[in-house]
């Protein structure tokens, strides 16, 4: 509902809202935000950039080995790059991209809620994530850059192997970018649990919501096993520590077991959020309910929950015994049956509705034939035998590309084209965006699938270069041609994307008919989401009209309109009654302060500064302090 | 060029997984052709099920489509029911009985022991029992089980000989082993899979497979002392090599050269290759390396020593008397 | 429709949530430090080693017990806050207080006393030892800093605000208390 189309009494309560929830205008307002939109735009364009650098990096591997021998980088720059860009992608784009930007964009929009339950904490967290983002590339600048793998493995982490400054940017960064992250996942829980509009039970909630709190809840229990290592870790190397070296009764094996035990919940966090994606876009562009809702939910909740238990598939080389291993593949059998569910429950409702394949299908078209032969691969690993053959392998690259770059990056991208008419108002290129799909499409297949290949010719990762003679050159030729490929794709997409920000036709508020909440307000969204608290009555609330209209009575009436503070409504957790109206806290520069003073702490743990580091983490709690001084009226 | 090394032409055997030379490896291969069919069907179901979805673009939804109750059964079938079946089967088959063809060997009960150490970034080679100990050149007899007893003196690497066997990682504080067994006479490749820092991509390794009397005589002769140098030239090498700081890192047995930090020399002249099978062991390639070790292999463990060209050819000299 | 009042809620609030959610992931931290100790454990023969005395019982056990006993007076106290006794909810929060001063003080000094027999750069055990004990107690020290500022603000009288704070507050409390059951038997576990 547009402004101008409302009945009077509705706009003044609309131009109400509007002055209550406006924030502070220019760089000032950026800086001091709280709204939730505004956090996820600034994610998005961080991440973006993180995004390129790691795409950078990865260019520049590609280039190097193109062909044998190649002398681009040195082995130095090349372990450096490849670790970068391991660690970026993964830390400081994916993550922060779905969970941060998306996450943050939709979920109060798809929610009924005006903002995050914690406004102030997502301010922090996004600070956070850009210190730490920071720090690490600080390491890049001064040629210190983590160069041991993103699994970064003991000993070679350790002072012994690696003297400089580079496995203490990783560690360190890691720990900061966890807080970030941490946070940002307890937000989500509260949020998912409390803010739903009235009427929104549990068995309401949208796909994309379910998944978001399974991300959210495997953050919650997988980073904690990172930051202790990571911690080990740097105790180790700083204060003279004994957990992973074996001549003073440490183990090695240690740091695998708690790394992989947050590594492997971590793929599913990379995948759950496009898996959210699908199912928002599916079912908008079927125009049809999803398949087997209830099933989907569970198996979304499910990989997550099935994939606390299979760390020990990333160590079947490690001469675990026998019956570990044997554990641990079969419960990597059974991470597939959720993955196989969502991937027929998809399929069907394409199949059963009346599909239109605009460019955000497309991507999703094409994520899943790249998430099912990624899949595939990855279900052959836990056949412990050709897993020990091919671990460590250009296979290993092939299957988590194409399940990364091929099934959780491409509905980012399918994303992006999706909800760009709800952050801007505009409409994206649609014949430019078509070619753009079947640019990168080809272009991750040329760039990976032949990377199976030279895994099973025995080409080895993380190798700076290779030898002519054993037939792998012109697969790594293509490969590399491919990546350029696939940037040329990628460039497209944003090109588009950025041409249509400003040359775009007027999208209106609901330009594919979504089913889910986001599409009920205005593009872009207001400050305050939306006039009038919507209430709902099934999964899909845009698609039921009467309740829709509903709402626009409500707002004359002024029922739930919150109109008179900087207010939200809270529900009970599972039947999603109205419980209270909570009074939200508006801008502060309180958050970034605080991330500022965690960053100082972080820079000093690195220059071993441990007093000063001190100092600072009481000055962080101080400014806590500061920060709660002001109480909102409620809670 | 950094890294510049051309593979020696002597070694274009590949390090091809699906190329067995072993019982083990061959149950492997079976083993991926097997689940590379099953993955192409399931793949095609997908594939279809999409194209179906293209080719249907835009026209109205099906008339069963309302029904919710066929598709949720389809999406039970495919999604639970199926995989469970293929999986079982492939679970039994590959991690209950195929898991056994690859499994270290009992203790005691193979013919032969090696002791392989990984290093950074050259493999120690041991036969216990045996005085000889040798580097990145693995003799094997052909057709003979061989159990491969690995470890490492720093930090985590991963023996690996494609054609042969799986692999198995070399950990602190831990022994792990492999079967290998070749059985064709020939060269096998192989090469360190666990990244070990900066020279990882040339840290390999050669299984040479050989008939069981060349593979006795081989034995025998690692196992001895190394031969003083003969001829002025060569005398003159061996005392630079005493004097001029060799010996702090490696090792000649049956002269006073004790060093432990790099490769044992006693037969250097033996080996086809230098350096982690990097550069061929020739005249040309051990002056190079003597001159500067950083060109080939760079950030490797071996310092440039400041020696004049004479002093090298010396070294050479000696070096290449040692088989 | 106005704010429900503090007092008549049933659903628990937002900062309630808020701190269950935290708990689980200190909880799940606490769990990797044992699962840590307990793999360094099995694969180290004398455990401790040579030359490090064993863990001495019957003082932490009683510190334990102290410490424990705190969360009765933690729960009142957001009890009283409820009920909007605001004398009694300070007694209350004082009183735990001053207990769980006093017991991370005599911590503190076990710890020291410790340090001057083995040291964390002497072995695994050491550095297991010193950082699982010391996570426990660092947790002890925040949960301690968030009662001051509560009952610093407490002074002030009870809003809805702080009600919630002490809500959350007991519940961590309660979960520190359940970690030091955790983290002292495994701390105990060469003598027991
Ligand atoms: C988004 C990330 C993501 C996802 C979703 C997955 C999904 C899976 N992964 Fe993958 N994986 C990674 C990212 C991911 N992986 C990464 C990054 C690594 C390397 C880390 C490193 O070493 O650097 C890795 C490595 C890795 C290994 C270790 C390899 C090695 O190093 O030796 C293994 C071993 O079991 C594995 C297994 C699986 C399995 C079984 C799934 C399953 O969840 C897949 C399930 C999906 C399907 C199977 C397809 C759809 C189903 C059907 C079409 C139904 C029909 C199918 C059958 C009946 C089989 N993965
Ligand atoms: C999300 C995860 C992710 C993504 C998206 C990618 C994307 C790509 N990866 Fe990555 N990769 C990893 C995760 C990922 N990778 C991980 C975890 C490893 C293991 C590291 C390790 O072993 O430790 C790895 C390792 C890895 C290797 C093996 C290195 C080795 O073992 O030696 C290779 C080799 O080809 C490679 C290639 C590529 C390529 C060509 C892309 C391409 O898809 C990239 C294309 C992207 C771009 C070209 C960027 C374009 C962006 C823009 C145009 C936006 C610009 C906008 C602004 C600047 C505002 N990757
Ligand atoms: C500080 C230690 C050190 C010193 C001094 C040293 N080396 Fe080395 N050397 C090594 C290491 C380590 C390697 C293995 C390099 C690799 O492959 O990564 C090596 C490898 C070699 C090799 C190749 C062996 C093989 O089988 O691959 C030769 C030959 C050699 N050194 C000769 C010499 C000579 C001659 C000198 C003296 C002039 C010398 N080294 C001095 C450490 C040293
Ligand atoms: Cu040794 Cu890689
Ligand atoms: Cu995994």
């Amino acid at each position: 509902m547009t402004l101008e189309v409302l009945p009077p009494l509705a706009r003044r309560r609309a131009q109400r809202l509007g002055l209550i929830w406006e924030e502070r205008p220019g760089l000032l307002g950026w800086l001091t935000t709280v709204d939730h939109k505004r956090i996820g735009l600034l994610y998005f364009f961080t991440t973006l950039v993180f995004f390129g650098a790691g795409g950078i990096e990865a260019l520049l591997i590609r280039t190097q080995l193109a062909g044998p021998n190649g002398t681009v980088l040195s082995p130095e720059a090349f372990n450096q790059a490849m670790t970068m860009h391991g660690v970026t992608m993964i830390f400081l784009f994916v993550i922060p991209m779905t969970v941060g930007a998306f996450g943050n964009y939709l979920l109060p929009l798809m929610l009924g809620a005006r903002d995050l339950a914690f406004p102030r904490l997502n301010a922090l967290s996004y600070w956070l994530f850009l210190g730490s983002g920071l720090f690490l590339y600080v390491g890049v600048l001064l040629g210190k850059a983590p160069d041991c793998g993103w699994f970064c493995y003991a000993p070679l982490n350790t002072k012994e192997y690696d003297p400089g400054l580079n496995a203490d940017f990783y560690a360190l960064g890691l720990i900061f970018n966890g807080l970030s992250t941490t946070a940002g996942a307890l937000n989500f829980i509260v949020t998912i649990f409390k803010l739903r509009a009235p009427g929104m039970s549990f068995n309401r909630m949208p796909l994309f919501v379910f998944a978001m709190l399974a991300v959210s809840l495997s953050l919650i229990f997988a980073l904690p096993p990172l930051t202790t290592n990571l911690v080990f870790l740097e105790l180790q190397r700083n204060v003279g520590f004994h957990f992973f070296d074996v001549a003073h009764g440490g183990d090695a094996l240690l740091w695998q077991h708690l790394f992989w035990l947050f590594g492997h919940p971590e793929v599913y966090i990379i995948i759950l959020p496009a898996m959210g994606i699908a199912t928002s876009i599916i079912p908008t562009f079927a125009r049809r309910k999803m398949v087997a809702f209830p099933l989907v939910a569970l198996a979304e909740l499910l990989v997550a929950f099935i994939g606390f238990g299979v760390w020990g598939h990333h160590m079947f080389a490690t001469g675990l015994p026998v019956g570990a291993l044997i554990f641990f593949a079969a419960a990597s059998m059974m991470v597939v049956i959720p993955s196989a569910i969502q991937i027929f429950a998809w399929l069907f409702t394409v199949n059963l509705g009346r599909p239109d394949f605009r460019a955000p299908l497309l991507f999703i078209g094409g994520f899943i034939a790249l998430f099912v032969i990624g899949g595939l691969s990855g279900i052959m690993f836990a056949a412990i035998p050709f897993d020990q053959a091919t671990t460590d392998t250009y296979f290993v690259v092939a299957h988590f590309h194409f399940i990364i770059f091929g099934a959780a990056v491409f509905p980012i991208l399918g994303g992006m084209y999706y909800w760009f008419p709800k952050v801007t108002g505009r409409m994206y290129h649609e014949r430019w965006a078509q070619l753009s799909f079947w640019v990168t499409f080809l272009g991750t297949l040329l760039t990976f699938f032949p990377m199976h290949v030279v895994g099973l010719l025995g080409m080895t990762r993380r190798v700076y270069t290779y030898h002519h003679g054993f037939g792998w050159d012109a697969y790594n030729l293509s490969e590399t041609v491919g990546a350029f490929v696939l940037a040329a794709g990628l460039i497209l997409i944003f090109a588009n994307l950025l041409w249509s920000r400003f040359r775009g036709v007027p999208s209106g508020p609901d330009p594919f008919y979504g089913g889910t909440l986001e599409w009920a307000t205005t593009s872009p969204p207001p400050p305050y989401n939306f006039p009038v608290i919507p209430t709902v009555s099934s999964p899909y609330p845009n698609w039921d009209r009467a309740d829709r209209e509903e709402d626009l009575r409500r707002l004359e009436q002024g029922v739930l309109a919150l109109e008179h503070d900087h207010e939200t409504l809270a529900t009970t957790v599972r039947d999603g009654y109205a419980d209270v109206v909570l009074h939200m806290p508006s801008e502060s520069h309180w958050p970034i302060v605080v991330a500022l003073s965690l960053t100082v702490v972080f820079v000093m743990l690195l220059t071993t500064h441990f007093v000063v580091a001190g100092i600072f983490v009481g000055l962080a709690g101080l400014v806590l302090g500061a920060w709660h001084v002001r109480e909102p009226a409620a809670e | 060029m950094s890294g510049g090394s051309v593979r020696p032409a002597t070694l274009l055997a590949g390090q091809n997984v699906l190329h067995p030379h072993s019982p083990a490896e061959h149950s492997i291969t079976v083993l991926w052709w097997v689940m590379l069919g099953g993955a192409w069907i399931g793949l095609t179901l997908v594939a279809v099920l999409l194209v179906l979805g293209w080719v249907r673009r835009n026209r109205d939804a099906l008339p069963f489509g309302g029904g919710e109750r066929a598709a949720t059964r389809l999406v039970v079938g495919l999604g639970i029911v199926t995989p469970i079946l293929v999986l079982t089967g492939l679970f039994l088959w590959s991690d209950i009985f195929v898991i056994r063809s690859t499994a270290a060997p009992a203790r005691g009960s193979t013919a032969l022991t090696v002791q392989v150490t990984g290093h950074q970034w050259f493999w120690e080679i041991r036969y216990p029992g045996m005085k000889a100990v040798t580097a990145n050149e693995l003799h094997i007899p052909v057709d003979t089980r061989v159990n491969v007893v690995g470890t490492t003196a720093d930090v985590i690497h991963s023996l690996w000989v494609p054609e042969l066997n799986r692999k198995i990682d070399l950990i602190p504080g831990r022994t792990n082993s492999v079967l290998l067994y070749a059985d064709r006479v020939g060269t096998y490749p192989g090469q360190c899979a666990e990244f070990c820092g900066l020279q990882h991509a040339h840290m390999e390794l050669l299984v040479v497979a050989e008939p069981r009397a060349r593979f006795e005589q081989w034995l025998h002769g690692e196992s001895g002392s190394a031969r003083p140098g003969t001829g002025a030239e060569a005398q003159r090498g061996q005392q630079l090599f005493l004097t001029e700081g060799c010996a702090d890192c490696h090792q000649i047995r049956g002269t006073s050269a004790q060093g432990q930090v790099g490769p044992d020399l006693t037969h250097v002249a033996s080996r086809t290759t230098l350096a982690g099978a990097t550069i061929p062991n020739d005249r040309t390639d051990l002056t190079a390396w003597l001159r500067d070790p950083q060109r080939a292999k760079p950030g490797n463990k071996m310092p440039e020593l400041p020696l004049s060209s004479r002093d090298i050819a010396a070294l050479v000299s000696y070096l290449e008397e040692l088989k | 429709m106005n704010a429900v009042p503090y007092t008549h809620r049933v659903a628990k609030p937002n900062g309630w949530w808020g701190m269950i959610v935290f708990v689980a992931t200190e909880a799940t931290l606490f769990g990797t430090l044992i699962g840590s100790y307990y793999d360094l454990r099995f694969k180290t023969p004398e455990w401790p080693p040579p030359g490090v005395p064993d863990p001495k019982v019957l003082l932490p056990l009683i510190l334990l017990a102290v410490l424990v006993s705190t969360s009765v007076p933690v729960q009142l106290a957001s009890s009283f806050a409820r009920a909007r006794r605001v004398g009694a909810a300070r007694l209350a929060l004082l009183l735990a207080l001053a207990l769980q001063c006093g017991y991370l003080a005599l911590q503190i000094h076990l710890y020291v006393d410790d340090l001057h027999r083995f040291t964390p750069q002497g072995s695994a055990y050491g550095s297991i030892y010193f950082t699982l004990v010391g996570a426990h107690h660092a947790h002890v020290f925040v949960g301690i800093l968030l009662e001051a500022w509560l009952l610093l603000r407490l002074l002030g009288g009870v809003t809805t605000y702080r009600g919630v704070g002490l809500q959350a507050t007991a519940v961590y409390w309660h979960a520190v208390n359940v970690l030091a059951i955790a983290v002292t038997i495994v701390q105990l576990s060469p003598s027991l």
